[in-house]
């Protein structure tokens, strides 16, 4: 694992995959790596361990928030429709998908990343140009993209940020996803390629954008849509934060403890300031920036680095305050002095109240600049 | 089931646990009473509505219908307050304890309820407890939120990954359910129940009466029991699962009861063997036949169970007499689908009605109820989206369909349930982010799970008097209540007696929100609005709903007029300000009520007192005076002018305060002086008042920072009322213009003030008017544009003639005739032409 920043889904919980794999008794559809159950227990976690190899694995609950979803999300894909997660930046629906393809198909990585500039044959297959000019059009000089291989080897083709494309190139889409099946004029007779039971595509788009390239209803209708709500409550946000942060700092081999009373204090000021109300009952200004759990994340892991290579290997709550400024003051000036508000109201109180590190945090406003 | 099995002095009683509003188990419950045939069916219900089980069990009662019960604490037994109480039983057809009734009926079983009267339950609960939950929904009878609020529900929720107690029970108890042996089938449910018992402080109990009644029902029991004692005969006893632990520890004796607390450990055990059961799947769960709850182990576990000494502690303290009957009211309503639902926040009983009304009606032919229902409902919201939305497809529905299939098949549920066929409808019916623009599907299908049906009781029904005062009065007025086709009446209130009457009883029967009638044309005095009109138009409508809304406030009089008085009394009692208590006034004033009005005025009087709100009196005042000059066209003999006057008092004595208000309030503070100036000059009122009134207009002229406008309007008071000249008030209009540029600034709105109070200054002299022209040359062009508005507003007040006069004026100081400023010289399109070419000419020399 040590040649990744991040290991792809597949490769950091592969044993649990394959344990679960090897434990599973469910019936399986055609091409599935694993039944609908596993890729449920995959995701959800359980609380029997599951034996593998002589060990027992305890598969963790790797998705917070909202069960309902994750089940429809399976029984979706299972299905003939395509899966669309919808929401705000930074609700965990990539991490979503690429839980879904890994546990379905084994693989996380057969992926388009779609940007504005992104064109079909990226989507669909391009040629090697010297082959092609040697031998003319063939299986061979074709250079299959995502949606290709997807369809090819019956595994899960995943669409990231579908609405950062043209809205023509989306609809390219359309009828691979009604017909499945691919023409490739340039191959004749057998240009036909016919999807393997096993495909099927996620897509991800964000809510925030959607004024770039708004999804046709054509293609739409191609898909089922979830939307993926941001979590709602500020001690599973803390969860979340503990959790992902102890995994980050395990792949880059940082000693350092999750300290669990910062990762409260971060997650009530993220869910606070995203909410609008503080658990005092204080209103406060939302700032326009993105408040995401992954950014609080971000905040939190980078607090982390600071105090581990330049401080003395503890986290300060000057350098969180620090590093809240450069997560928050992105696109609104606005923003900081939202922020300035409620240190100045609710940080306040709290300091005065709980004492200790919210003191501290409190002192650290001088930062706010 | 809990048995206790026969003796010498008690025949055998079985205790059927249940949960309100369940088709399963009002399957079993149906199927055990004919299994068992026992000699008497006890319900769980307050005892007091056993004359209502013929009318409730009768064919052409349908449900969904409700049992009304009311009370009037007249004897103060509750509270000091003497106040009026009722709640809600509903029932729908699958009910558990209308099954149990209904197959009482057709097998010719006697039948009753056994729980203490609706009073007696209000005695027994502590304040905001139980039944007495000061809640703005409708109080419920049905007490299933004691199996669904306690600590070892949410653990058993976490743990089988369920959201909430709902789909639990749906999991466990519905779905698998009907398949299930009746006797296993509420063995299961004891076990639970147990759980959830031991999971509720005593206390708690306590407080929501729950003991008090459980030892009542006990007492029934065993009467029923000791009555068919020595014959081979059953007392079947349905009552909601929490109450069945408690009854089974009182009618088997203490020792039982302290044995409960101590195999809890075991349960736990078992209720976690039910889960994986169920995990399994029903096949493999039915082989192992299992008995719970009668096998509970011996070892009575010797610690000072607390339960015990309390439960002997509440049967001692259980020595207070009862509750009076004649202050308590019961009585059968209709009811609806959409009230009983508990996701409209009648917190109690199952959620989606409709949706479980036509579980029970596949139930007994279908061996797949849920699919086929599940199948219907995403048909019917699908058809339902596409006539509203246009977009959806049959494939659509097909995915929706193979979405509750597939989610209940991950779930490890035998059929799709409610909640897959929510989430499918989520997620193959909405296209896009699911927000409150795309939740129009969902919207839907909440509704149609839901249901409409309305329910109708027998003709043989008994209602409230106040329902037979309703026809009477509706036959003294001619009214048709047969057809429910809409009518309409037109009223000359004023000159006809008895249309002032029946505008009296429309008006009445509006206040307690029937729905009967509608009036769509006429004066309108709460909003002061069209109040030119001589005539009223209402039209009318009678339907069931009208019965059961006066059923619902029958517990506040036996008459219509009774009714309002309670309920305007009850109102009354609440924190109003003067304004709304006014407003109430002239709602009763409409209403036409006299009698007993006393307290009403006393009332208004305290809250007139203690209302500080200058604008409230105010408008209080407005409305009080609007009725005292139409008292005599109403033919009301209501007195207002005492409330007026301390409203008077009231309102001098705050306008010193009132000097720095801000611009927006400007108008209603002027609008205020003057009514003030009104009543202080009514005859009748000691010159006093209006010395006072002065008195505080000068000392509001005194503060330095006072409103500009509101200055204005003071300061024509004054001068009309001759306490002023008009040199002074120049002197003041002076004071602004020569002030610093803000003051130059309020000029404009001082004016608006005065011209508001003192119009007629204008054309005393020409001061004003050169004094206005004077203050239009020291403002700049610019200055006078932002100005405009302001001004205009104070030359509102004039009429047109007067506005030429002014104007005319305004000429004569510059030396023209009132002709000459009406016409303007035209510019002929050469000259103007001209003129441009001219400045092009001398712009391009310059350059």
């Amino acid at each position: 694992m040590e040649q990744y920043i991040k290991p792809p889904v597949e490769i950091r919980y592969r044993e649990e995959l394959e344990a679960l794999k090897a434990n599973d008794g469910g019936n399986r559809p055609e091409n599935w790596q694993m039944s609908p159950k596993a890729v449920r227990t995959f995701i959800l976690g359980s609380q029997k361990p599951v034996p593998y190899n002589g060990k027992e694995y305890t598969i963790e609950k790797k998705y917070f928030g909202n069960d309902a979803l994750v089940e429809r999300c399976i029984v979706t894909l299972a299905g003939n429709r395509g899966l669309m997660l919808v929401g705000e930046p930074g609700t965990a629906k990539t991490m979503l998908s690429e839980l879904l393809s890994a546990a379905i198909s084994g693989v996380s990585t057969n992926t388009i990343q779609g940007t504005a500039g992104t064109t079909e044959d990226m989507i669909k297959y391009s040629w090697n140009y010297a082959l092609l000019l040697a031998k003319g059009p063939s299986r061979e000089a074709l250079v299959p993209a995502p949606l290709y291989v997807g369809m090819e080897k019956g595994i899960l083709t995943r669409f990231e940020e579908i609405t950062r494309t043209p809205a023509e190139i989306q609809d390219s889409l359309i009828s691979v996803l009604s017909d499945k099946v691919l023409n490739v004029p340039e191959l004749g007779d057998e240009g036909f390629l016919f999807a393997k039971p096993g495909f099927n595509v996620i897509g991800t788009a964000n809510t925030r954008d959607k004024g770039v390239n708004e999804m046709s209803s054509a293609l739409k209708r191609r898909f089922n849509f979830e939307t993926v709500m941001p979590v709602r409550e500020a001690g599973l946000e803390k969860r979340i934060i503990v959790s992902e942060v102890e995994k980050l700092a395990a792949e880059s081999h940082m000693a350092m403890e999750v300290d669990e009373d910062v990762a409260e204090i971060l997650a009530s000021t993220y869910h606070e300031l995203r909410e609008g109300t503080s658990s005092y009952g204080h209103r406060i200004d939302k700032p326009s920036a993105v408040m995401s759990t992954a950014e609080a994340v971000s905040v939190y892991y980078q607090t982390m680095i600071t105090g581990y290579y330049y401080g003395d290997g503890t986290l300060s709550m000057d350098s969180l305050v620090q590093n809240l400024v450069g997560a928050i003051s992105k696109e609104n000036k606005d923003d900081l002095e939202k922020v300035k508000g409620y240190f100045n109201t609710v940080i306040r109180d709290k300091s005065s109240k709980e004492g200790g590190l919210w003191k501290e945090y409190y002192e650290a406003r001088k930062w706010l600049r | 089931m809990e048995r206790i099995l026969r003796s010498k002095e008690m025949a055998e009683i079985i205790l059927l646990p249940v949960r309100h509003h369940s088709p399963a188990c009002a399957f079993h419950v149906e199927r055990t009473i004919e299994e068992i045939r026992p000699a008497v069916i006890l319900v769980e219900g307050p005892d007091n509505a056993d004359a209502l089980i013929p009318v409730m069990v009768h064919e052409e009662t349908k449900a969904p219908f409700a049992i009304y019960y009311s009370y009037h604490d007249q004897s103060g037994r509750i509270s000091e307050e003497k106040a009026h109480y009722k709640c809600y039983y509903p029932f729908l057809d699958y009910s558990p304890e209308l099954a149990a009734l209904r197959a009482g009926n057709r097998l010719g079983i006697e039948t009753a309820f056994i729980d203490l009267p609706y009073g007696d339950i209000l005695a027994a609960s502590r304040e905001d407890r139980g039944l007495r939950r000061a809640e703005e929904e409708k109080s419920n009878y049905n007490d299933d939120y004691l199996l669904s609020r306690n600590a070892y529900l949410l653990k058993l929720c976490e743990r089988t990954g369920l959201r909430s107690f709902d789909e639990f029970w749906e999991k466990y108890f519905e779905l698998n359910g009907m398949q299930e042996k009746s006797e296993r089938w509420f063995d299961n449910l004891s076990v639970y129940c147990g759980l959830a018992r031991e999971n509720t402080p005593r206390e708690s109990m306590e407080d929501d009466g729950c003991l008090a009644r459980e030892s009542y029902m006990a007492k029934r029991i065993r009467e029923h029991a000791r009555r068919l004692a020595g014959a081979e005969s059953t007392v079947l006893v349905v009552t909601g699962g929490f109450h069945t632990p408690g009854l089974k520890a009182l009618l088997t004796g203490e020792e039982e009861c302290a044995v409960l607390e101590a195999v809890l450990g075991e349960r736990l055990k078992r209720a976690e063997e039910i889960i994986a059961d169920a995990e399994r799947g029903p096949e493999t769960a039915r082989t192992e036949g299992r008995h719970i709850g009668t096998d509970l182990g011996t070892e009575a576990n010797g610690d000072e169970g607390s339960p015990v000494s309390r439960e002997k502690k509440t049967e001692a303290g259980k020595t207070r007499d009862k509750v009076p009957d004649k202050d308590q009211g019961v009585y059968l309503m209709p009811y609806s689908m959409e009230a009983a639902d508990a996701l409209n926040g009648y917190a109690s009983g199952m959620p989606f009605t409709g949706f479980y009304q036509k579980i029970w009606e596949r139930a007994r032919e279908s061996e797949t109820p849920y699919e086929s229902a599940v199948l219907d409902m995403i048909v019917a919201a699908g058809k339902e989206t596409r006539r509203k939305e246009g977009y959806l497809s049959t494939y659509d529905e097909i995915c929706a369909c193979s979405m509750a299939g597939g989610l209940a098949a991950l779930r490890g549920k035998r059929e799709p349930g409610a909640y897959e066929l929510l989430d499918a409808v989520l997620s193959s019916f909405v296209k896009g982010e699911y927000n409150l623009a795309s939740d129009t599907p969902v919207r839907i299908l909440r509704k149609l799970m839901t249901g409409k049906e309305v329910g109708a009781l027998c003709p043989q029904a008994d209602v409230p008097p106040i329902i037979h005062d309703f026809q009477d009065e509706c036959k003294r007025f001619g009214l048709k209540i047969v057809s429910t086709l809409e009518a309409e009446a037109t009223l000359s209130i004023f000159s006809n007696k008895k249309h002032r009457q029946q505008s009296m009883f429309f008006n009445r029967m509006q206040y307690l929100n029937t729905a009967f009638a509608r009036k769509i044309k006429g004066p309108n005095l709460q909003l002061k609005k069209d109040r030119n009109l001589m005539r009223e138009i209402w039209k009318y409508k009678w339907n069931v709903q009208v019965n059961a809304a006066l059923i619902e406030v029958s517990v506040y009089g036996a008459t219509i007029e009774e009714a309002v008085v309670s309920l305007v009394k009850e109102e009354l009692k609440k924190e109003l300000g003067a304004k709304e208590s006014a407003l109430l006034l002239t709602r009763v004033f409409e209403m036409g009520l006299r009698d007993q009005m006393q307290p009403v005025f006393a009332r208004a009087h305290q809250l007139m007192l203690a209302d500080t709100d200058f604008y409230s009196i105010a408008e209080a005042l407005k409305s009080l005076m609007m009725m005292e000059e139409l008292g005599k066209l109403y033919g009301s003999a209501l007195e207002f002018g005492e409330l007026i006057a301390i409203g008077c008092r009231k309102l001098t004595g705050l306008l010193p305060s009132m000097t720095r208000i801000k611009d927006e309030d400007l108008e209603s503070c002027m609008n205020a002086l003057k009514l003030l100036y009104r009543i202080t000059g009514r005859e009748g009122m000691r010159g006093q008042e209006r010395e006072d009134y002065i008195e505080a207009l000068q000392k509001m002229t005194l503060d330095g920072e006072i409103n500009a406008g509101l200055n204005g309007c003071v300061h024509g008071i004054l001068y009309g009322s001759g306490q002023e000249t008009a040199e002074e008030i120049e002197t003041v209009c002076k004071g602004y213009l020569k002030g610093t540029e803000e003051q130059l600034f309020s000029t404009a709105q001082f004016f608006r003030g005065l011209f508001f109070t003192a119009r007629d200054l204008v054309f005393i002299g020409e001061q004003f008017v050169r004094m206005l022209d004077g203050f239009y040359g020291t403002v700049s062009q610019e200055e006078f544009m932002e100005l405009l508005p302001k001004l205009r507003m104070a030359f509102a007040y004039f009429t047109p003639r007067e506005i030429d006069r002014i104007a005319a004026m305004a000429a004569g100081i510059h030396g023209k005739g009132s002709g000459d400023i009406m016409e303007r010289q035209e510019v002929y399109p050469d000259w103007y032409a001209y003129g441009k070419e001219l400045d092009g000419y001398v712009k391009a020399q310059l350059i």
